[in-house]
């Protein structure tokens, strides 16, 4: 395949038409965002101010840092964060496990599963956000569960409750989605490996823990992190369960906590700050799935 | 090889049971809280925390809708609101299909100087938070002009670098061959591009449409930001507002909610391969 160097060199240039308006639009609301919370992170910059940004050095990180909000929002994300990933990594592995050996209806129980992911997170919370009513459901369905007369479990009043309810919301939303993903992982391990195991005499566990859960740890690495990095994403639960009345230092996760120091104190040097801290446990975290993915593949 | 129908190892069997009832288990208990904003939606609000709940409703409250798009206070805010979702998921899903496109194009099938550089760029971007950059974002938007509009609210979710590498991986499988039989026969790029590469991505393309509408269907932070005129605000801003009020009946709420939902549900019911499909490729490009 030889061309002329002349055809060569506008082929190139047709490549660069292509990818041009992508890096102009990267480079807009991607790289300069970027770049610009990071500068503005070591200044005193106020939303609404005439006064020219001064820079203020380690100023913001060592305010943040020393005040007892960031780290109750630390705790609080920290809770949330925690408090999902373990039912959610376990109960989707369950059910994706299940839902593999299940011949038929395999779909129609995946489309079940997932139908809450549909939903928008607001109208989730919306949702549970009655249910979580002291008459409502929740209360009614643990009441007939333990045979306990009317008790009312205030969902979106105690502390520790409010902490839990955001987490059972985000436990429904998510598990089939997640489910979805190791479904997809179990079904790249092919049938003769379980078939020979079978034929070996090996039990439903002992197939589990010996064969499907050592192939499919890149799944399960990345699937950790995830559900982790999205953790520490959560909003609008919190949001509109505070918004509806709920307690707000027991759930005031850390993007509530930047979304309120930006657009409540005005405070955006260091909403910035607080938002660089963010992003440096969510690369720690990636930095982490890389490293453990990287020895799975020596692993396999 | 055949797997037989029945299993008949006694530990078999019991799985083969087992499965079938957790699974249907949890299928059913994860329906209980749809098929309550359902059956909530039609029902006076002093059915809702009625004690026990009675199912069915007694008989079909349209008004809780009429309430819910004709808002509190009649202003019929919802129904543009529900607009303003549509046309932003709509304008973003179309707009990442074709920057996407193009991009991934532009990667896949042509050589030029610093073509790996500017890739690994644009991947890099796929660590970044929406939550760090926001507030920049806010400052951008505000700068160019652009809040309490569509544009405002459309602009910075245009492209997506889960789009470009999707579109990439995608379009590396597609046969050079017919991109040069076309040259040949004096297409222009542009051209090519347009009639005989376009064409082609539809999987890729429906997968990453139903992404980016989901996405933005749900977007609660980015509205709050930028939009404060309440006729420009989009669903989710809408639900918080609504919900918060102390004169919101519990049936007009689930009837927002099931308003809200009906658009994504008829697409997942419809397109429910590119969902549960579109959500592995997803993780996959993280990987």
């Amino acid at each position: 395949m030889k061309r002329a160097s002349g055809m060569e060199g506008k082929r190139a240039r047709w490549g660069w038409v292509f990818v041009a308006p992508g890096l102009l639009f990267f480079s807009l609301f991607s790289w300069y965002p970027i770049v610009n919370a990071f500068v503005t992170s070591f200044t005193n910059r106020k939303l609404i101010s005439l006064k020219a940004p001064k820079f203020v050095g380690l100023q913001n990180y060592v305010r943040v840092l020393s005040s007892e909000d960031f780290w109750n929002s630390a705790r609080a994300t920290a809770v949330f964060a925690v408090g999902a990933f373990v039912p959610l990594l376990l109960l989707s592995l369950l059910f994706a496990a299940l839902i593999v050996s299940l011949r038929g209806w395999k779909r129609p129980a995946q489309m079940a599963l997932y139908s809450p992911a549909v939903l928008s997170s607001v109208v989730a919370a919306l949702i549970w956000l009655v249910v979580f009513d002291p008459r409502g459901l929740a209360n009614q369905a643990l009441n007939g569960l333990f045979g306990t007369p009317g008790i009312d479990r205030r969902w979106l009043a105690d502390a520790t409750m409010a902490q839990i309810s955001t987490i059972v919301v985000y436990v429904w939303k998510y598990v089939g989605y997640f489910t979805i993903l190791f479904v997809t992982g179990m079904g790249k391990i092919p049938d003769a490996v379980n078939e020979a195991a079978l034929i070996d005499g090996a039990g439903p566990f002992r197939r589990f823990f010996s064969i499907t859960l050592p192939l499919i740890r890149p799944t399960t690495v990345l699937v950790s992190v995830m559900i982790l990095i999205q953790c520490m994403k959560t909003f609008s639960t919190q949001y509109l369960f505070v918004q509806a009345g709920a307690p707000t230092g027991p759930i005031e996760v850390m993007t509530l906590a930047i979304y309120n120091t930006a657009m409540r104190d005005l405070a955006i040097g260091r909403a910035s700050a607080m938002s660089m801290l963010l992003f440096a446990v969510m690369l720690l975290l990636s930095w982490l799935q890389l490293r453990a993915s990287r020895g799975g593949e020596d692993a396999l | 090889m055949r797997k037989p129908s029945i299993p008949k190892r006694p530990s078999e069997l019991a799985l083969f049971v087992l499965a079938r009832l957790v699974v249907a288990g949890a299928a059913a208990l994860i329906l209980v809280p749809l098929a309550f904003m359902l059956s909530a939606s039609f029902m006076p609000a002093s059915d809702i925390v009625s004690i026990p709940y009675r199912w069915i409703p007694d008989g079909l409250r349209w008004k809780n809708y009429l309430q819910a798009l004709a808002g509190n206070d009649g202003s019929w805010l919802y129904a543009r609101n529900v607009l303003n979702s549509l046309v932003v998921a709509g304008a973003v899903a179309a707009t990442t299909v074709a920057i996407s496109a193009s991009v991934g194009y532009g990667f896949a099938k042509f050589r030029f100087r610093g073509r790996n550089l500017a890739f690994m760029a644009v991947m890099a971007t796929m660590m970044i938070p929406f939550e760090t950059v926001m507030v920049p974002l806010y400052l951008v938007v505000v700068r160019l002009g652009f809040q309490d509009s569509y544009l405002g609210l459309i602009l910075p979710f245009m492209a997506s670098a889960f789009g470009v590498f999707l579109m990439r991986q995608y379009l590396l499988g597609f046969p050079d061959d017919i991109v040069d039989a076309a040259r040949i026969d004096g297409c222009s790029e542009w051209r090519i591009f347009r009639s005989v590469v376009l064409p082609s991505i539809g999987p890729a393309s429906a997968t990453l449409a139903v992404l980016a509408f989901r996405q933005q269907w749900d977007n609660l932070l980015w509205p709050l930001l930028v939009v404060q005129r309440e006729e420009m605000k989009t669903i989710p801003a809408y639900i918080v507002k609504f919900a918060a009020e102390k004169s919101a009946d519990e049936g007009a709420m689930m009837a927002v909610a099931v308003i809200a939902s009906l658009p994504v549900f008829i697409l997942f019911l419809t397109l429910s391969k590119y969902f549960l499909g579109g959500s592995a490729v997803f993780a996959a490009g993280k990987e």
